[in-house]
């Protein structure tokens, strides 16, 4: 069965290229538009990554990260996170535990814009590696 | 006779806690009240003693002595009264009649319950006083004695130590006392005591006399009280002009110190303001040029079907620009950030070898694309400093970075890092084209791209690296060509960061270095 992969950014385009990479490479993706959708398609669909953008409308992905780690999301802690954002990776971290006090703890991170061959090995990666834990 | 006389200086009791200046000052001084009366007692002993023993005038002294006893009786009194006086035992009777008192003398209230009562125990103190001399100049000739205009005292007493217009009050009440002892003597209802020895005897009804001493008595006291009061006023006037000004000043400086306050707070609501819009503004930029370039990315990567050559090409030359466009964005809000202030916000202990790889694994593809030998020269153990990793990863990369750009295929990267008194020195020398001299004065200024336009850039590089160093206390400066090349290639830049940014730490081993010079 194909990898089902969730993909959250308010930014349509960002969803159509994506999309389409990981639709190319095979793989089933699930789009959602902000943390809120991001949230509810994680219980629906139990996908195999999740890419999440940071900076988004109604629920970024700092807050997504941060209900994450609250327990009730303890039966969704094994599947990775790979973040797609515009902003470095450094500030962001920073931002999120200056913000939370928590640790910025997800498995990948990858700036935009997006280069098509490094996303795909990162996401391959991710994937693989959680295959043989 | 003597009474209250000497005793000038008011000797510091023991601070009572929990008293303001104006309280203890009050409670001070009924001490100096109780003080005096032993110097007078022993006073009017001893000018008995010397008056009957060797001026030879004969009077009773028995009296005398009673009336010391008395004195020294309610002395005791007074002195036990002075020490436990306090606030809350209320309704005493001195105070009860103080108030009509301060009333007629339309003297303000009190600031305290205790000095109303520390007032009003004074001037019962004086009254009392009042009439231990009248009963003693009964005693000693009433008229006929001197010491008569020893009143004097206690008009200047109460002057000083109490409020000043209870002098007044005082100078009256003596003259009354001495009007009634005098008269009562005139008139035979009371005996006289004449000082056989000393004055003529008579003197106590001979009206000349009388009126003559009156008279002096009268006027003596109340010009005693009117200067007491014009001096004691004075210097109390003085006193809260001194502490009204005090307090302006205390007042005045808190206001500056608050408006200081609220300007401090007002730059740094508008700094936050300037980085929130400027996160923003990043975001809000870039994201569409994201989407542009990752399309993009995706055609040439062949997600979307075969392309031409010349559609390969054109698509390739779109991405540089934008990418382009997209360092010029991140360059202007990196310069807009650290201006604003943020690497404050960013200082933190870091590896400063970390940084240093980080930093070449950063540029190694690129200098391996161009067969560039790319090396580091450090010592072993680096300090931690205080800095901003990111900005100085970012400063160290973009001086690698340039000097990768400008060196031809098959040159060489030198990163070398060293500790020179205390400071750190980061070098960066490449084999390269070298800048020119007209060029090295401005290269670190904003958009200043030099001669040569065939490169690409946004001429912000150099002027955020600088920015970064200035902002770390360091200093920047180029060199060209470098001075170590032997033959004459290339550029040099030296950045230090200065010893106030190392943490002496665990990671430093060397010893012998100059450590605690200063700069």
């Amino acid at each position: 069965m194909a990898p089902k992969i969730l993909l959250v950014d308010d930014d349509p385009d960002i969803r159509d290229v994506v999309t389409m990479l990981l639709d190319a490479q095979g793989y089933e993706t699930v789009a959602a538009c902000d943390g809120i959708e991001c949230l509810a398609a994680l219980r629906a669909e139990e996908p195999d990554l999740m890419i999440i953008d940071l900076l988004m409308p109604k629920m970024d992905g700092f807050a997504v990260l941060k209900e994450l780690e609250d327990g009730r999301w303890s039966k969704y802690r094994h599947i990775p996170i790979l973040i797609l954002s515009s902003v470095r990776e450094e500030a962001s971290r920073r931002r999120y535990e200056l913000e939370t006090a928590l640790e910025f703890n997800v498995d990948d991170y990858v700036e935009k814009p997006i280069n098509p061959e490094v996303l795909l090995e990162r996401v391959q990666r991710l994937l693989n590696k959680n295959k043989k834990t | 006779m003597t009474t209250e006389s000497g005793g000038r200086t008011a000797p510091i009791e023991r601070e009572r806690p929990g008293l303001t200046p104006e309280e203890s000052a009050l409670i001070v001084r009924i001490g100096v009240f109780v003080k005096m009366r032993w110097l007078a007692i022993a006073g009017v002993l001893i000018a008995s003693l010397l008056a009957t023993q060797v001026f030879d005038i004969r009077f009773s002294l028995v009296p005398i002595y009673i009336i010391c006893a008395v004195m020294t009786l309610y002395n005791f009194l007074f002195l036990y009264q002075s020490r436990h006086l306090n606030a809350e035992a209320s309704g005493w009777l001195p105070e009860t009649l103080a108030v009509p008192l301060r009333l007629l003398l339309t003297i303000p209230k009190a600031t305290s319950p205790l000095i109303e009562k520390a007032r009003a125990t004074g001037n019962v103190h004086i009254i009392v006083d009042l009439a231990a001399l009248t009963v003693l100049l009964h005693y000693t000739g009433g008229i006929e004695n001197p010491f008569i205009f020893y009143f004097v005292f206690h008009v200047i007493l109460a002057g000083i130590l109490l409020h000043y217009r209870v002098a007044y009050l005082i100078a009256t009440w003596a003259i009354l006392l001495v009007l009634l002892l005098v008269g009562l003597e005139y008139y035979e209802v009371i005996p006289h005591v004449h000082l056989e020895g000393f004055a003529a005897a008579g003197l106590h009804q001979q009206n000349s006399y009388i009126l003559s001493v009156l008279i002096a008595l009268s006027t003596c006291l109340y010009a005693s009280a009117y200067m007491v009061t014009s001096i004691s006023g004075e210097l109390r006037k003085r006193q809260r002009e001194v502490v009204a000004l005090q307090q302006k000043g205390l007042t005045e400086k808190t206001r500056e110190l608050e408006e200081a306050g609220k300007e401090v707070t007002k730059l740094e609501e508008g700094r936050q303001h300037l980085l929130r819009f400027l996160a923003i503004a990043s975001h809000d930029l870039k994201a569409p040029l994201s989407a542009v370039q990752s399309y993009i990315q995706l055609m040439l990567g062949g997600f979307s079907g075969e392309l031409t050559d010349k559609q390969k090409q054109m698509l390739n030359r779109s991405s540089t620009r934008i990418t382009e466009q997209l360092e010029l964005i991140s360059d202007l809000l990196d310069i807009s950030r650290i201006e604003g202030g943020q690497m404050v916000k960013e200082i933190e202990d870091v590896s400063l070898s970390q940084i240093v790889t980080d930093s070449v694994e950063n540029v190694r593809a690129m200098a391996t694309d161009k067969n560039i030998k790319l090396s580091i020269r450090m010592p072993p153990y680096l300090p931690k400093v205080k800095a901003s990793g990111a900005r100085l990863k970012q400063a160290i990369t973009n001086l690698l970075g340039n000097a990768v750009k400008f060196t031809p295929e098959n040159g060489a990267v030198l990163l070398r890092v060293t500790e020179q008194n205390g400071d750190i020195l980061t070098e960066v020398m490449d084999t390269g084209t070298g800048i020119s001299a007209d060029d090295l004065p401005k290269i670190f200024d904003d958009f200043y791209r030099g001669g040569d336009r065939e490169k690409t850039g946004t001429g912000l590089g150099l002027s955020i690296v600088r920015r970064v160093v200035e902002a770390h206390g360091g200093k920047i400066r180029a060199e060209s060509p470098n001075p170590e090349d032997e033959q004459g290639r290339g550029s040099k830049f030296t950045f230090t960061l200065p010893h106030s940014v190392v943490i002496a730490g665990k990671e430093r081993r060397r010893r012998g270095r100059v450590r605690n010079q200063k700069k």
